[in-house]
């Protein structure tokens, strides 16, 4: 699942900010390195991270449903329609070049894709709310940044909401894909109609409690940052910011 | 067609601990009966294990000689008509008719109960609206038309007269009445004793998760006692039987005002 | 004491709709004072509500004319719709309850004890470690509502708010709206239930397509109740009797 998955990890108890600028700094270093070399080591990082947070098995299947695609297009175009010379494997000719540029093109994506689920499925979005808070974000921009956190779960459960409301009147989900599809054609309007309602309501929601009020939100239960957490988020940036030196030095010399 | 409900012994509820402990019970083919209890003591699960949107964990439910955990909500549907508590959780289409006509459409019907339907709630004035642009109320009697048009045996209805107004109420009571003549069992969730009198034969308390009380919707509403236990008092035309003693023990409208007619009325004290 | 909402002459239009929602509109909303709206499904109690709170046009768009005045300081207002009007943004119903007065900006232990109080009134304390999605309908009215008292409103503007309440709930509910008049809130309430409103409501007023029919006295404006409609049926003159009671006490022995 895209969204949060709540669990025990290291990752899930450090402050939502720590995952989240981990997920940024795999980001910024795949597209800092690019030998397939180097962007494999930034997807071990990736890889590390999920571990860490406990979150491959949340992460697994969209990571797929993501990245599959992407290698299969990238190997196609590069690979194939790329330039000399070309490696013979089996009954498939490669190109050299090419397949060096989808390993680091396909590289970065699985490293970002890796990370970003990681903290999506990591980081609470009412943690992430109270944390940003606590910092004096307006919450204008708390709210926008968390809504759109959250968008793939609350789509997803009014989308279930909407199957049984369907299906409750006789609407036939399941059997063969083309049934399947089928299916999705009377969901997929009224989600994205319900989806805009819905935010409107949430609109009149939040400002009859007040968000809009001007005032400083007060922050209940800001949720604890460590020294050592914080020297991570900054050796997280030291390590972005070495990786671009050498990147530009390297490109100088 | 129509059908009995049958739960024997049902255990059912949201993953963390059981909502439903061990419910039993038993709506014969062509009964109403109304769903009371104090706010989450588990009358909704019940409704929506009917239709196969809660499954059991325990025990067994069934609808005429369909065991609703061999099915699918859609299968269901051909024998039981759902109104969700929430209209909004209920209503997709982009007009009203639409929205009624769903059903119908899925089960493979005639579209002429559309109309039918419409006509019933009165709703043939706003079918070309959006259901979103109606009030709360109306919304929901859109819901209950599309699942009237649908023409079920067995009627599950959470909640149908929360917030209306008199008209209303009256409408739902007529179309639920002309289903019950007709032989359709009804199932319905409320906290409006005025409604239940209405429309019940049958009164079932829930508290906790478990049935506190069993009874005939008439002896129920007229016994002051065993409604104040539970929280609850007799609706007006009850009350007014009780208070005056009315011949023909009244429970509703209609049959209180009978029994008052030719009453002699005075000026009010000032 | 200047009333906290006074609309002279107002009217409304919803955006897109030619026919006026409200029209000819003056009416005084006053602190102490609980007022009830009612009228047949449609008749426009709900955007009056919405008028009243300064919602409408601002967050509906629409128009207004007329004069609008709305002293309020800090309104408190809760819709027809329960599950519409959670946050999203909230891990449980404390937190939830909670929400409104964080956003004024009121110290950690102020929002707390409101948020605390405002359970105990709607009787929703033991509900508060859980997740506000997985309500049933009635606990979720409950908590709504809690959650605009804990903004401690001067002015509380109410659509229904026992809809879903089970009869005992509706009688504590109606009961703590009468209290809070007591206390100096302006209480505006829009309901079919006119039975409990009878009870506590010093005002009513009328609507029918948008117009008011009536104001005045709660007594002879509520007009609608089953006593009152038996009673028609049954031949009594006006004023017709509004409950069991007054019903038994006009006839003649
Ligand atoms: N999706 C859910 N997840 C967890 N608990 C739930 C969920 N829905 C309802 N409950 C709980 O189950 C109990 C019964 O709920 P419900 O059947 O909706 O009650 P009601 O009698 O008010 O219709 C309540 O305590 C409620 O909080
Ligand atoms: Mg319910």
């Amino acid at each position: 699942m895209i969204g949060y998955a709540a669990g025990r990890s290291p990752l899930h108890r450090a402050h939502p900010y720590t995952p989240l600028a981990a997920a940024s700094a795999v980001l910024l270093l795949a597209f800092a390195v690019s030998t397939p070399g180097a962007v494999g080591v930034v997807v071990l990082a990736a890889v590390a991270l999920a571990l860490l947070g406990d979150a491959t098995g949340a992460i697994v299947r969209p990571m797929l449903v993501l990245v599959l695609p992407t290698w299969a297009l990238l190997l196609v175009l590069h690979g194939i329609l790329g330039g000399d010379p070309h490696l013979v494997l089996g009954p498939v000719t490669l190109s050299e070049p090419g397949v060096r540029r989808a390993l680091v093109l396909g590289g970065r994506v699985t490293a970002i894709v890796i990370a970003f689920l990681t903290a999506l499925a990591t980081v609470s979005p009412p943690r992430l709310v109270e944390a940003m808070t606590a910092r004096g974000v307006p919450f204008g921009r708390i709210f926008l940044l968390v809504s759109s956190l959250t968008l793939v779960p609350r789509m997803r459960a009014r989308a279930v909401q909407i199957l049984d409301a369907q299906q409750s009147r006789g609407l036939r989900i399941g059997g063969s894909a083309a049934a399947r599809v089928r299916a999705l054609v009377p969901l997929v309007l009224p989600l994205v109609l319900g989806a805009l309602a819905e935010v409107e309501e949430q609109v009149l929601a939040l400002d009859a409690r007040g968000a809009a009020s001007g005032a400083r939100r007060t922050a209940l239960d800001p949720p604890r940052d460590t020294l050592g957490e914080r020297l991570v988020r900054m050796a997280l940036i030291m390590a972005v910011l070495m990786a671009y030196a050498a990147k530009f030095m390297g490109r100088g010399a | 067609m129509t059908f009995g409900v049958r739960l024997e012994r049902v255990r059912a509820g949201y993953g963390q601990g059981d909502v439903l402990h061990d419910v039993s019970l038993d709506v014969a083919a062509g009964e109403s009966l109304a769903l009371l209890g104090a706010n989450g003591a588990g009358k909704t699960t019940l409704a929506r294990l009917l239709i196969g949107l809660v499954r059991p964990s325990a025990g067994r439910v069934t609808v005429g000689d369909w065991d609703v955990s061999g099915r699918r909500p859609d299968e269901l549907a051909r024998r039981v008509g759902y109104v969700f508590q929430h209209a909004d959780h209920q209503l997709f289409a982009r007009t009203v008719r639409d929205d009624v006509a769903f059903g119908p459409r899925c089960l493979g019907l005639p579209g002429d109960g559309v109309a039918a339907a419409l006509e019933e709630l009165g709703l043939s004035r706003v079918a070309g609206a959006h259901p979103y642009d109606l009030p709360a109320p109306a919304r929901k009697l859109v819901t209950l038309a599309g699942v009237l048009a649908m023409g079920a045996g067995v009627l599950v209805l959470d909640e149908p007269t929360a917030g209306f107004d008199h008209e209303s109420r009256e409408l739902v009571v007529a179309a639920l009445r002309r289903r019950i003549e007709s032989g359709v069992t009804a199932v319905v969730v409320s906290h409006d004793l005025a409604f239940v009198a209405e429309a019940a034969e049958r009164i079932v308390v829930m508290r906790e998760g478990a049935i506190a009380t069993d009874r005939r919707a008439r002896d129920m509403l007229r016994d002051e006692d065993a409604l104040h236990a539970l929280g609850l008092g007799p609706p007006p035309a009850a009350a007014l039987g009780l208070r005056l003693a009315l011949s023909g023990s009244p429970v509703r409208i209609a049959e209180c005002v009978a029994a008052l007619r030719g009453a002699r009325w005075t000026a009010p004290a000032v | 004491m200047k009333p906290i909402v006074r609309l002279v002459d107002a009217a409304f239009a919803y955006p897109a709709c030619e026919a006026p929602a409200l029209a000819d509109l003056s009416l005084d909303v006053r602190r102490g004072e609980v007022t009830a709206v009612t009228g047949p499904v449609g008749a426009g109690a709900s955007t009056l509500l919405l008028v009243a709170a300064g919602f409408a046009p601002r967050l509906t768009g629409g128009t207004l004319t007329g004069t609008r005045e709305i002293l309020a300081a800090r309104p408190g207002i809760v819709f027809a719709t329960p599950w519409t009007q959670l946050t999203g943004l909230s891990r449980t119903v404390a937190d939830e309850v909670a929400f409104g007065p964080a956003s004024h900006g009121r110290p950690p232990a102020a929002v707390r004890a409101a948020a605390r109080r405002a359970m105990d009134q709607l009787g929703v304390a033991h509900l508060a470690a859980r997740d506000p999605a997985t309500l049933s309908g009635g606990e979720l009215q409950s908590v709504v509502v809690a959650s605009a008292l804990a903004l401690e409103p001067d002015l509380l503007v109410l659509d229904d708010p026992a809809a879903e309440l089970d009869p005992a709930g509706a009688d504590a509910l109606y009961a703590l709206l009468g209290a809070l008049a007591v206390t100096g809130v302006a209480v505006l309430v829009a309901t079919q239930d006119l039975e409990r409103a009878a009870r506590i409501a010093q005002r009513a007023i009328l609507l029918e397509a948008g117009r008011v029919v009536a104001d005045g006295p709660a007594a002879a404006t509520l007009t609608g109740t089953d006593a009152a409609l038996i009673a028609r049926a049954a031949g009594c003159p006006a004023p017709l009797p509004l409950d069991v009671d007054a019903l038994v006490e006009r006839l003649a022995r």
